[in-house]
């Protein structure tokens, strides 16, 4: 009896401990708040003064030029504070679409084209149109740069984020190599697939290509069937279909995915961006597409002796015609409970100073038209001719749709495996464009529906 | 709820004495081939598994540009440039810290939940012990944001606390497992023998079970040292500030969108790998030992 009394005794003690501390969990639960927001968090104006957090979202080669941008800033503007956060790009949408979810997300943060759509669709990022009409920045901005950011959006023609900078696609060139064959600068198709062939000894090792087979690689296989097709536009006038299936880009991509192991490497079936640069960088190998993001490791490799970037090879009728990059900006999440200073930084880091400075360290062409005037764009040849390229009127853009949401699974998960399958001859590259045509056929009406 | 304890495990049948060994034809032929033929497929397999090592290690000394097979001229700007320009050194604590609290707390709690596991009888063990299983399919992305909302409730988020208490329960369930077995490997009879002498539960456990678990311990402990150290997803997701943040979150900024800095990403990849190394290095013994007690008795 005794026994019995003292382990009921025990047990209501423990039952009471358990009770106790359940309600202080939950206490604590109820009260906690990190004072950040997540997706359906309006924010606040705030007093212009205080503290803001800065997502870059390409951390790590870019902290040290932000770090010195936020430093310019803060002495321009002692009572803000700007906490820096360096996210590899990877990582980058995961990171805030798990804050978009759970709260955490930062004041500003890097958005560029290619993700604007996903973050806008979750209501998480501040429209900046009226900020921007009001801005000493309204108008010295490039408009092609603000349309492509408007139009990718998601539709609703509204501003989410203000562009800094225009990557665009290269074609790197060994220019030792070049000479030694006798050989002219691929400025043409003709030209390019001529010197393919003329540079591949593979006896030796030495390849006349090197081609993206891995990560990315659809934008870069698009890139190749626009730029022969001639075809200047994504989708055929209704708007409805897309013109990737179009029997010349067929044709265009047919030719330029039987250049794999006949003038590249084998590896390069699995080449992402990392593995085609350092191989190009490291190897005998003639020529490489990709952007302006890797002029410097180039530089560093092989000096500017060995090498030129210039602008992708002209098509039929002397024209040009690319497939665009993703515009790089800054956005506001709409959560912010300090949007005015918010807003003083984003003003600030993309001023012409700040422009021009971020822009000379990423080589990439500035958004600000004063800083894309300054003299340090005339010594970094490709990012000069990249800058002349998409201004003289000798490029067409064809603008991929970034604004559809389906835009990233489509052009990654969904496809890239079925490129490797082209390149290895399992799958005709018909039979590819076609799927993928009617997969983004459907994004699109899925889209439009949406949009009413 | 405890019920009842386990009974002493009862005495194991006598055994004939082993036959003597009879002479084995392939040991035989093992100990009689020529040297080489068991040197040079090995020595084969090994340079195969140590040319990635050796290209880090190049990439890592060699000057920028470089396209020597020798790191010859040595140097240690890249070493120099991830450890105090890109923050390798505040990572590297911060990784450290993660580590060492984890494989505290998961050694503990998974002591006495190994315990409980391996001496009381209960009932809902077993199926307490498919829960422990079962937990084990769940990856760790899934709970990612039921996870980040419960810590940015409890204001732990941008915490090391975060990382460690995830880490910890996400170690626990086979770290208990592995524990609640080595415990049973120990005769309960050498417990009551404890007893008898005037030890109560718990010192009969530290003094007399706890030194012959050692090498289940250090196998759990360097097992949950191990993988905190090397997981990215959750320091990635809780960690905000850029002081807080560890090695695997580093090295992965190594790499942004369209430009990688090779020299510097083998720096911090031979920095993130050194201690792992070491660690292993120096349980090894133990390490083999513990789990094979661990994994195949129960």
């Amino acid at each position: 009896m005794k026994i019995s009394n003292l382990r009921n005794s025990t047990r209501r003690r423990a039952s009471a401990a358990v009770a106790l501390g359940a309600v202080l969990a939950l206490t604590a639960t109820a009260c906690g708040d990190d004072g950040s927001g997540g997706g359906g968090d309006k924010g606040a104006e705030g007093s212009g003064k205080g503290k803001i957090v800065f997502w870059d979202n390409n951390g790590g080669v870019r902290t040290e030029i932000w770090k010195e941008v936020i430093a310019d800033f803060e002495k321009a503007n002692p009572d803000i504070d700007v906490q820096y956060v360096g996210i590899a790009s990877t990582e980058y949408q995961s990171k805030v679409d798990t804050a978009i979810q759970g709260g955490g997300l930062p004041d500003v943060g890097g958005i560029s084209a290619s993700m604007l759509a996903g973050f806008a669709a979750q209501g998480a990022l501040e429209t900046l149109d009226f900020r921007l009409a009001k801005s000493p920045l309204n108008g010295k901005l490039n408009k092609d740069m603000i349309e492509s950011m408007r139009a990718a959006g998601g539709g609703d023609d509204k501003l989410y984020s203000i562009p800094t900078s225009a990557n665009n696609g290269v074609l790197y060139y060994r220019t030792d190599l070049f000479e030694k064959a006798g050989l002219e600068e691929p400025t043409t198709w003709d030209l390019f697939y001529k010197a393919a062939e003329k540079l591949t000894n593979k006896g030796k090792n030495e390849f006349g290509y090197t081609i993206r087979g891995g990560a990315g690689s659809i934008a870069q296989a698009l890139d190749a069937a626009y730029g022969q097709s001639g075809i200047t536009s994504f989708w055929d006038s209704s708007g409805k279909k897309t013109t990737v299936n179009d029997p010349k880009n067929v044709e265009a991509l047919e030719k330029y995915a039987a250049l794999f192991k006949k003038v590249t490497p084998a590896a390069d079936l699995n080449n992402d961006f990392t593995k085609m640069v350092a191989q190009w960088d490291s190897g005998t190998i003639g020529m490489l597409n990709h952007n302006l993001g890797s002029y410097q490791d180039h530089v560093k490799a092989l000096t500017t002796d060995k090498f030129r970037g210039i602008p992708q090879p002209i098509g039929p009728g002397g024209k040009r015609v690319q497939v665009s990059n993703p515009v790089d900006g800054v956005g506001m999440f709409q959560s912010s409970k300090n949007k005015e200073a918010a807003w003083k930084f984003i003003e600030f880091a993309t001023s012409a100073a700040s422009s021009s400075k971020f822009n000379e360290s990423a080589g990439q062409v500035p958004a600000h038209a004063d800083a894309a005037k300054d003299d340090w764009i005339g010594k970094a040849e490709p990012t000069k001719l990249a800058a002349d390229a998409l201004s003289d009127g000798s490029t067409s853009i064809v603008q991929l749709p970034y604004y559809l949401p389906d835009w990233n699974t489509i052009s990654k998960a969904d496809n890239e495996p079925n490129f490797q399958k082209v390149l290895l001859g399992d799958m005709s590259a018909k039979e590819f464009l076609d799927t993928m045509a009617e997969q983004l056929n459907e994004a699109q009406a899925e889209w439009q529906e949406q949009k009413g | 709820m405890i019920t009842k304890e386990a009974t002493a495990a009862a005495p194991a049948p006598a055994r004939t004495a082993p036959a003597p060994p009879r002479p084995d034809k392939k040991r035989r032929a093992w100990d009689e081939a020529p040297r080489w033929q068991i040197y040079l497929p090995l020595g084969i397999y090994l340079v195969f598994t140590l040319i990635p090592f050796y290209w880090i290690l190049l990439f890592a000394l060699r000057p920028a540009g470089s396209t020597s097979l020798v790191p010859w001229p040595m140097t240690t700007v890249h070493f120099e440039k991830v450890w105090t320009d890109r923050s390798f050194g505040v990572f590297f604590q911060n990784s450290v810290l993660v580590g060492v609290a984890t494989l505290v707390m998961t050694t503990l709690v998974a002591l006495a939940g190994g315990y409980a596991l391996a001496r009381f009888d209960f009932k809902i063990k077993r199926a307490f012990m498919l829960g422990l299983l079962c937990s084990q399919f769940v990856p760790g992305a899934l709970l990612l944001v039921p996870l980040f909302e419960i810590f940015a409730e409890l204001q732990m988020i941008n915490s090391l606390g975060s990382v460690i208490l995830a880490e910890t329960v996400f170690q626990l369930p086979l770290s208990i497992i592995l524990i609640s077995n080595f415990i049973k490997n120990v005769p309960y009879s050498l417990e009551e023998a404890a007893w008898v002498d005037g030890c109560n539960r718990f010192k009969a456990f530290r003094v007399v079970v706890l030194p012959l678990l050692r090498p289940g311990l250090i196998a759990v402990g360097s097992f949950a040292f191990v993988h905190s150290w090397n997981h990215f997803l959750f320091a990635l997701m809780f960690l905000n500030n850029q002081e807080k943040q560890t090695i695997p979150v580093g090295l992965n900024t190594l790499m942004s969108a369209d430009s990688v800095d090779l020299g510097a990403l083998a720096a911090g990849g031979i920095i993130a790998a050194v201690p792992v190394v070491l660690v292993f290095a120096f349980i090894q013994k133990w390490l083999i030992t513990g789990f094979s007690a661990g994994a195949v008795k129960g």
